[in-house]
């Protein structure tokens, strides 16, 4: 029998698509489908070193469509199955997101962001909220983690499977080339010593018995012959996932309390907002940090009081606005201005943030 | 290196590479080998070789011109115990021998700022029973130059020891 890739807790120093390759392993992925693209390869790489030693599988597929729907055919049956993409491979993956969308299926796909639209850059950026969140042509019924740290990937990338089998809606980790590439000390763990336990996996498909007489038919859709059908279909998916939000949304926040300036931001750009609040309050600034950890189920109702009591919100986010108008929309009513230090591609530090506070006198 | 290119050059350290400007517009990674890299053992005097990252990393030696040959060449494996592929002895066997030709070890036990004495040397103590299985030398145990003084000359199993100054931090972006 193949040992636990991790016992207890470890310290460890890695990168970022080591952690998930690590992470994937601890949550007893069993087989991951993938196909290069820069900057998620080592992910796979990883992967492929280590699956043999645990019993898991990889199929390395011909593109990212069929990756994504390799994905849902691993699913399907009952395998706690992944893949991993960025930019133009995140695009081609929304068919098949789609359709897990549509079937309610437990996928799990862990996205690196890199700069866009198109080829772009291989190396970073906060532009793939929006495809991520709502790709596909359905209604944007996804669970969406936006981790900052490697500690935060590592447990987000378990916790993402356990979402998606428990709420059967397609989940993502919504990293980036940073924190793909970049090393810091993590503490790697098996989920049981945190006292996780992973959501069981049952095939979808190859059920036992004969459908219709010993069991029920698994009858699985993802096409429907009349509006009302689809509407009643949706309805009940729609309600579910309000239902979950609750359970579902995290977040994080820091000196908010009597914030009179609230900046926003997810991923890795928090770092930089966080140490941007610090300094401010280092100079007496009512400076706030808060940080969306789930992306969807967005948390409007949870960011409203605190918006309401500031006098500004400052959106930072390496994107043109995809965040910003996240953030709008939940907070539509509400009179605090919004502004945005957008940055599409482009690494942002403290400094930055703390220079265009002054320069736009939002403090 | 390249973002650390033009500060290395100042402190006198030829740098076989290009700088970021120079592969503006190459397309999605740039990823033309440099002549001089390819030709880097035919220099004259020291040259040292960063082969590596990710799964890959060592089989990149091939691309250089006599790296079969070369007589004065020393490969070394840089080994970080906190990474939890290379975290036993048991690992780090498997890892070595994965590597084609390996002359030495280098004990690089780190945890970036978490770093502590005791890390060191207890990858110290993992990285010389490794080397003793592979019957090769461990060259020595780099430690970042804040601690440098509080293990001295000599390690743990009393292989020498490298105080490095870090510089890549300053890559990041």
């Amino acid at each position: 029998m193949a040992t636990r890739p991790v016992t207890g807790e470890q310290r460890a120093f890695m990168t970022g698509n080591e952690v998930v390759a690590w992470a994937a392993l601890a949550a007893g992925a069993d087989i991951m489908y993938g196909y290069p693209i820069t900057p998620q390869n080592e992910i796979m790489h990883y992967w492929t070193r280590m699956a043999p030693k645990y019993e898991r599988g990889f199929l390395q597929t011909e593109d990212e469509i069929s990756a994504g729907f390799a994905t849902v055919g691993g699913v399907l049956a009952g395998k706690r199955a992944f893949t991993a993409t960025a930019g133009p491979g995140n695009v081609l993956m929304q068919e098949a997101m789609a359709m897990a969308e549509m079937m309610r299926l437990p996928t799990v796909v862990v996205v690196t962001q890199r700069g866009g639209p198109s080829t772009a850059t291989v190396i970073y950026s906060q532009q793939e909220l929006n495809l991520t969140c709502f790709g596909g042509n359905g209604e944007g019924l996804r669970i969406v983690y936006s981790p900052s740290s490697h500690d935060e990937l590592f447990l987000y990338t378990i916790k993402a499977f356990n979402s998606a089998w428990k709420y059967r809606f397609p989940t993502f980790v919504l990293g980036d080339g940073y924190q793909s590439k970049m090393r810091e000390p993590v503490t790697i763990f098996d989920p049981e010593a945190r006292g996780i336990t992973m959501e069981p996996c049952h095939p979808m498909v190859g059920l036992p018995g004969l459908p219709g007489e010993e069991r029920d038919p698994a009858h699985l859709r993802n096409t429907y012959n009349l509006e009302d059908e689809l509407y009643e279909v949706l309805m009940t998916a729609i309600k579910e996932y309000e239902a979950i939000a609750p359970q579902v949304v995290e977040w994080d926040t820091y000196a908010v309390d009597d914030a009179e300036l609230l900046i926003i931001a997810h991923g890795v750009v928090s770092r930089a907002a966080r140490a941007a609040v610090v300094s401010l309050r280092e100079r007496g600034f009512k400076a706030g940090y808060f940080r969306p950890v789930t992306l969807k189920p967005f948390l409007a109702e949870t960011l409203r009081p605190l918006a309401a009591r500031a006098r500004n919100l400052l959106v930072v986010e390496s994107a043109y606005g995809q965040l910003k108008r996240q953030v709008q929309a939940g907070l539509y009513g509400l009179e605090t201005p919004v502004t945005g230090y957008l940055r599409p591609g482009m690494g942002i530090t403290p400094e930055e943030i703390v220079e265009f506070v002054h320069a736009k006198e939002l403090i | 290196m390249r973002p650390l290119k033009l500060k290395l050059e100042a402190m006198g350290i030829k740098v076989l590479g290009w700088e970021t400007r120079q592969v503006t517009g190459w397309g999605e990674a740039g990823t033309v080998l440099h002549p001089a890299v390819r030709w880097a053992l035919h220099q004259e005097g020291d040259v040292i070789i960063d082969a590596g990252y990710g799964t890959a990393g060592a089989g990149t030696l091939h691309l250089l011109e006599g790296a079969g040959t070369a007589s004065d060449l020393r490969v070394l494996a840089v080994i970080n115990t906190a990474r939890p592929a290379t975290a036993t002895v048991e690992d780090i066997i498997v890892h070595v021998r994965s590597l084609g030709r390996v002359d030495g070890l280098l004990n690089n036990t780190h945890l970036g700022e978490e770093t502590t004495v005791d890390l060191i040397q207890a990858g110290a103590r993992k990285v010389t029973a490794a080397a003793r299985e592979l019957n090769l030398p461990v060259v020595a145990t780099a430690v970042m130059f804040e601690l440098a003084s509080f293990i001295g000359e000599r390690d743990i199993c009393g292989n020498p020891v490298r105080a490095i100054k870090r510089y890549m931090p300053m890559a990041f972006w």
